[in-house]
């Protein structure tokens, strides 16, 4: 191990962190290995190491010959402070080598507040932060991940994006690097050439180009550049690498359990769901392979604990079977199995009794909206009815507590709908006194508001965020209709860094400056409580002269360009306009499965015939 | 009857807590197929104990875990089941049956290393001599117990035996040092003589426990 990391890890919180060497992790013979990549997670080691998007391309790179992915976390403060004192670059865990030396450096990006940990991490690294400053073939940085459906604002930080599922484009850029490197070409050449893989978005061969107002007049593609990049896909779930041998972290993780991958994609198609339209089509795996892979998951990694985890797990067709089946196996050795997301229905009550041996504090529900109108605006498709039934049997069966998730400032949202949300917890409340076997014992009902983030690939890519007042309002509204119900608790995001994410959702390159000077003034970690401060951004966005609500708070014409408009994700943006318009003439769209309603992301299948 | 595991903890193992190995441990037995007595109750999980937990960052080469092995694997096949299951640095040595009582478990010797990047002073042999062989030797230790956030420690009548080794840039000291009841961490040690001699403060100082013994300084197993 590194001498100056054995005399700084004494000194940090958790420094297994720091570490690496934990069971499974991949060292490989440098003498066998002629490309080394960086897959680099903007934030803490706990947070990476439950993404299973990482791990599966962890494991898919590290099956390539030749090829040795190794892992990099943000460190946390304190351990950056030491870092830079002792003029320690970021490494690899693996290796304990400068990411500096690397050949390609990947970043995950899950969520915009993590962006100035990118940055962070590059100048970590002793890399510059701007693409333009890296002359070079190497190393070349690059980003995946639900962000980068709108790459726009790091734009100018990143040699290119991957759109899509990475397991196949991945080994293709991978290939044509070494190709490049082998041949010696500059990295400009590296580029076009990595421009012509389906998925791969390279910024610097688009132009943006604003009007006087601030919109743009259109993103041009410069020679060589496609007219759209679409995103990638599996095509077959069953052939695709599944993780069961993957890293089992020596220190506690936030996702410490076995993540059974069921299905990608949602048949659902709530309107403001950015996952649920970008990960479309929906792809599901077989029973019997996720039956296998689970026992052999278990097996192989020795956690107590598995999660079938998908967008909607209670939409896998062959559920119960499936449980059935690693019930069998999980019961008599001890193995809990859970799922994430619960349907407000009978049936996923009646599977929840099945799988929890032990009645845990309270269940998770998400009805988003107040009222049926507005669930039916957002195309929530839950009945209140449906709702009240699930948690009747969640109290019959002993449960003492409900916590309830809602957004406040949906389109079309009215102080009718807001209060609807008192009225639903209400009426969960009355539900418990009804069926509850232990009134003495009380109940706990909790209300949780955030403020609702327009998305970009969403119906609701052209509405506003309503103002932070207007926000602040319905807050107070609501929290004083539920003032007098001493059971129910009323939580509320603080608006500001919604108010952040709504900005850089839909941001254009031209915020690269504020994250930049954000950064320089010490901006890292936005996402932690600890480290987010609102007015260093407001200086940032005054600094660069933009304003936040031009991006957070203005409403788009149909026709406008967006930021993100060579970006194809398989959804039409016709699509998109349908359901919104659907969504204010109060209109629902069924499900996948009840009826295809046309989104297009179809086409991104051989066959063109989604299956899930 | 319980068992034992005679186990190391080095290299980058050692930054792994106490609570982390305990759930390594849990999960190693599970994958290395290692049948062990499961707690009972509502959530029943294998049931482990590590004798004399170690500090973050330490080395160890006679750690002892304690469990009950179930039928169907054999004491002889359990070291080398787990060590291919464990995290870098986690070296299992031997497993058998626990005949002595735990508590019989007296004293510990630990190896204190004490580095001077640019070169050790003269005088740091004759200092920490003089610091081990007082009468007494009272610390602040932290305590989340005792009112004011410390209680007051004699360092000396916890440590049984000690001798010093010097080289250019390093001074190692053995000691052998109560193990519990109360036992005494030999960062105290450290602490004790870089707050008598802050001139003398070494650049880097590592813990490293060399065995475990009984009363009468035999090695505990």
């Amino acid at each position: 191990m590194n001498r100056i990391l054995e005399q700084i890890l004494p000194k940090v919180q958790k420094p297994a962190r720091y570490t690496g060497g934990e069971y499974n992790a991949v060292v490989k013979e440098l003498s066998h290995v002629d490309t080394r990549y960086a897959l680099c997670f903007p934030d803490t080691y706990e947070i990476g190491m439950s993404n299973l998007g990482c791990r599966i391309l962890y494991g898919v790179m590290n099956q390539m010959e030749g090829l040795w992915c190794e892992r990099c976390f943000a460190p946390w403060g304190d351990m950056e402070e030491e870092m830079r004192r002792e003029g320690m670059l970021l490494y690899g865990l693996e290796s304990g080598d400068p990411i500096a030396e690397f050949d390609l450096i990947g970043f995950s990006l899950g969520y915009e507040m993590s962006y100035t940990n990118v940055l962070n991490m590059l100048d970590l690294a002793g890399l510059p932060l701007r693409a333009a400053d890296r002359p070079d073939l190497t190393p070349i940085v690059v980003a995946g991940g639900t962000c980068a459906y709108n790459p726009e604002p790091l734009a100018p930080f990143i040699d290119f994006f991957v759109l899509g599922e990475g397991e196949d484009v991945t080994l293709e850029y991978i290939q044509l690097y070494r190709k490049a490197r082998d041949e010696d070409w500059s990295k400009e050449e590296f580029l076009l050439e990595a421009a012509k893989i389906p998925g791969i978005y390279v910024p610097s061969l688009y132009q943006p180009v604003y009007r006087e107002d601030g919109t743009l007049e259109e993103v041009r593609a410069l020679e060589g550049a496609p007219e759209t990049v679409t995103k990638r896909i599996v095509q077959d779930l069953d052939k695709a690498y599944f993780p069961v041998d993957t890293i089992i972290p020596s220190t506690e993780i936030v996702h410490d359990r076995v993540m059974l991958e069921l299905f990608r994609g949602c048949i659902r198609g709530c309107r403001f769901c950015q996952a649920g339209y970008v990960y479309r089509p929906v792809r599901s795996r077989s029973p019997e392979l996720l039956s296998q892979l689970g026992k052999a998951a278990c097996e192989r990694s020795g956690y107590q604990e598995m999660t079938l985890s998908s967008l909607s797990s209670t939409d896998y067709p062959h559920l119960m079977a499936l449980c059935d089946d690693l019930l069998d196996y999980c019961a008599p050795r001890n193995i809990g199995l859970g799922l994430p997301s619960l349907r407000a229905d009978t049936f996923s009550m009646s599977l929840m009794e099945r799988l929890q041996r032990v009645r845990r504090g309270g269940l998770t529900f998400a009805p988003e909206a107040g009222t049926q109108r507005l669930r039916d605006a957002i195309n929530k498709n839950l009945q209140e009815e449906d709702l009240l039934q699930s948690v009747r049997t969640a109290f019959s069966g002993g449960w003492s507590g409900v916590k309830l998730y809602f957004m406040l400032g949906l389109p079309t949202e009215t102080d009718e709908d807001v209060l609807g949300i008192a009225d639903l917890a209400r009426k969960v409340y009355f539900a418990w006194r009804e069926c509850t076997p232990k009134p003495a014992r009380g109940v706990r009902i909790t209300v949780s508001t955030s403020w609702f983030v327009p998305k970009p690939h969403t119906a609701f890519q052209w509405d506003a965020q309503i103002p932070v007042e207007e926000y602040q309002r319905r807050v107070n509204l609501l929290r004083d209709a539920l003032r007098r119900d001493k059971s129910i608790t009323y939580n509320w995001h603080d608006p500001e860094t919604s108010y952040l994410e709504a900005i850089f959702s839909r941001g254009d390159r031209r915020l690269a400056d504020v994250l930049e000077w954000a950064w320089e003034h010490g901006a890292k970690f936005d996402a932690w409580s600890e480290y987010f401060n609102y007015q260093r951004w407001m200086d940032a966005l005054a600094a660069c002269n933009l304003s936040g609500d031009f991006y957070a708070h203005r409403e788009r014409a149909r026709g406008e360009v967006f930021p993100w408009c060579r970006i194809d994700p398989g959804v039409s943006t016709g699509f998109l306009w349908r359901e919104r318009e659907l969504a204010y003439g109060g209109q629902t769209t069924p499900d996948c499965r009840t009826r295809c309603s046309g989104c297009g992301a179809n086409g991104l299948l051989k066959g063109g015939v989604c299956n899930g | 009857m319980a068992d034992r595991l005679l186990f190391a903890k080095t290299g980058r193992a050692r930054y792994i807590s106490h609570l982390d190995l305990m759930r390594t441990f849990q999960r190693a037995f599970f994958r290395a197929g290692v049948p062990l007595k499961h707690t009972e109750g509502f959530n029943p999980h294998p049931f482990i104990s590590i004798a004399l937990p170690l500090s973050v960052g330490y080395s160890s080469q006679c750690e002892i875990l304690e469990f009950v092995l179930l039928d169907g694997v054999s004491r002889e096949e359990v070291p080398g089941r787990l060590t291919a299951v464990m995290p870098e640095g986690i070296i299992v040595h031997s497993c058998y049956p626990a005949e002595r009582k735990l508590k019989e478990l007296s004293y510990v010797n630990y190896i204190i290393n004490m580095e001077y990047e640019e070169g050790r002073p003269q005088e740091t042999e004759t200092a920490l001599k003089a610091l081990l062989n007082r009468e007494s030797l009272i610390v602040r230790k932290k305590s989340k117990k005792a009112k004011a956030g410390f209680t007051e420690v004699d360092l000396i009548p916890l440590i049984q035996s000690w001798n010093i080794q010097c080289q250019r840039d390093t001074m190692t000291l053995s000691a052998e040092l109560r193990a519990q009841n109360p036992g005494l961490n030999p960062e105290l040690i450290r602490a004790a003589f870089c707050q008598a001699y802050p001139e003398l403060a070494p650049d880097f100082v590592t813990f490293h426990r060399r065995e475990v013994l009984d009363a009468d300084g035999k090695p505990f197993r």
